[in-house]
């Protein structure tokens, strides 16, 4: 299990390089990254995995992009955006992960969209920042993922987390990640879990009937 | 007036943070403020109330602060919150958590404070004058080095314009094509 922060902005998105990055990673407790736009490899022990952000396009560019970068070995991530849209960036191959789910509308994430993402291996990403921040964001992000955490235990599909550190100081470390997570009702295996749901979602299905011959 | 003897006294734990970035001036009752401003608006003013947060030290890059014990779980989660002191971008890692201070300040002691390679060198006659900070190249830009420490460099933009710190590592500095995205990291 690879303790996973699901997205960074590096150099120029944020003020610190990929390096820079991996090695604050390493001494907070994570084995690998996610960074936006950034080559992947392996730094001061941490691994660290090119990340494709698709936001504020339609659903035809997405279905595009996930054919283009399918077996490049990104994490491929679609925005969040209204119900449909989601359900539809849900059902297309290559998309691991839905972010943003915070600001999309309150119905954007319903129990089919969560029982298709549980089927199609697709993980919800839990954002830190808005958490860290304050303002009535705060609340209303709690709120969303305290939401998706009931749909969650229901329909058990993989969650991720990540601090969608612009800047080296908006890394927290795995400690305050499980404190953080605490105020959305998460507990310390749940925790556990959405630090690995990079890997979870990245690891091929494995038939549960073999053909032997 | 005499003091309250120990057993009556309300029993207090006490939490190590580490400052980032390493370096910087901080008043300890800004920071007092910015930790109390973070707990207020997490928890509210009731439970800020129980948890009673005070800065008791500021030394060497690391903080001491104090609250009521059983709450420093809360405390904890409000110091992962603080973003800013004095619109300055700080963060602050937790170390430790321990009953007394004097079991904390022989922690850092050990720890040491936070290492400062990059001396500015002198300036000309060495009086009146401002250090002049060494200086790297990155990106096409010219950088001073605000700190250095093992394999983290710290920059500022040479300038007036930007004066943002860019947190780097030695290889990227020698790294000549470092803004061109490569098959490597």
């Amino acid at each position: 299990m690879k303790i996973t922060d699901a997205a960074v902005y590096p150099y120029p998105l944020g003020d610190a390089s990929v390096r820079r990055l991996a090695l604050q990673a390493a001494a907070l407790g994570f084995d690998s990254i996610v960074a936006a736009d950034a080559p992947s490899g392996t730094y001061a022990g941490v691994e660290v995995r090119s990340g494709l952000m698709i936001r504020d396009v339609p659903i035809k560019d997405v279905i595009a992009a996930a054919k283009r970068y399918r077996d490049s070995g990104r994490v491929i991530s679609v925005n969040a955006a209204n119900n449909s849209f989601n359900r539809a960036a849900i059902g297309v191959k290559g998309v691991h992960i839905i972010r943003g789910i915070q600001n999309a509308d309150k119905l954007a994430f319903d129990h089919v969209a969560a029982k298709m993402a549980a089927d199609n291996r697709v993980a919800v990403d839990i954002d830190l920042s808005p958490i860290i921040g304050r303002s009535v964001a705060r609340q209303r992000a709690i709120h969303r993922y305290m939401d998706i955490m009931v749909l969650e235990q229901r329909f058990e599909f993989p969650i991720t987390l990540s601090t969608h550190a612009r800047s080296l100081l908006d890394m927290r470390n795995v400690r305050d990640v499980a404190g953080l997570c605490s105020l959305i009702g998460m507990d310390v295996p749940d925790v556990q879990r959405a630090l690995a749901g990079v890997g979870t979602v990245l690891t091929p299905v494995e038939p549960s009937v073999k053909v032997i011959a | 007036m005499s003091p309250r003897p120990p057993t009556l006294r309300e029993k207090r734990r006490y939490i190590l943070a580490r400052i980032e970035p390493a370096g910087i001036l901080l008043e300890q009752k800004d920071l007092y403020y910015a930790i109390s401003d973070a707990t207020t608006s997490l928890w509210g003013d009731a439970t800020t109330a129980i948890i009673t947060p005070a800065v008791v030290a500021l030394e060497h890059g690391y903080v001491v602060v104090r609250c009521r014990r059983g709450t420093e779980r809360e405390l904890a989660i409000a110091l992962s919150t603080v973003t800013a002191c004095r619109d300055v971008h700080i963060c602050l890692q937790i170390v430790a958590a321990s009953g007394t201070i004097e079991s904390l300040r022989s922690r850092f002691r050990k720890k040491g404070p936070h290492k400062k390679e990059a001396e500015p060198a002198p300036a000309g006659n060495g009086a009146g004058e401002e250090p002049v900070l060494p200086e790297c190249t990155f990106a096409k830009k010219t950088f001073l080095i605000a700190q250095c420490n093992g394999q983290k460099v710290d920059v500022i933009e040479k300038g007036f314009k930007n004066t943002n710190r860019l947190f780097l590592t030695k290889d990227d500095l020698e790294d000549l094509n470092a803004t061109t995205i490569s098959d490597r990291i």
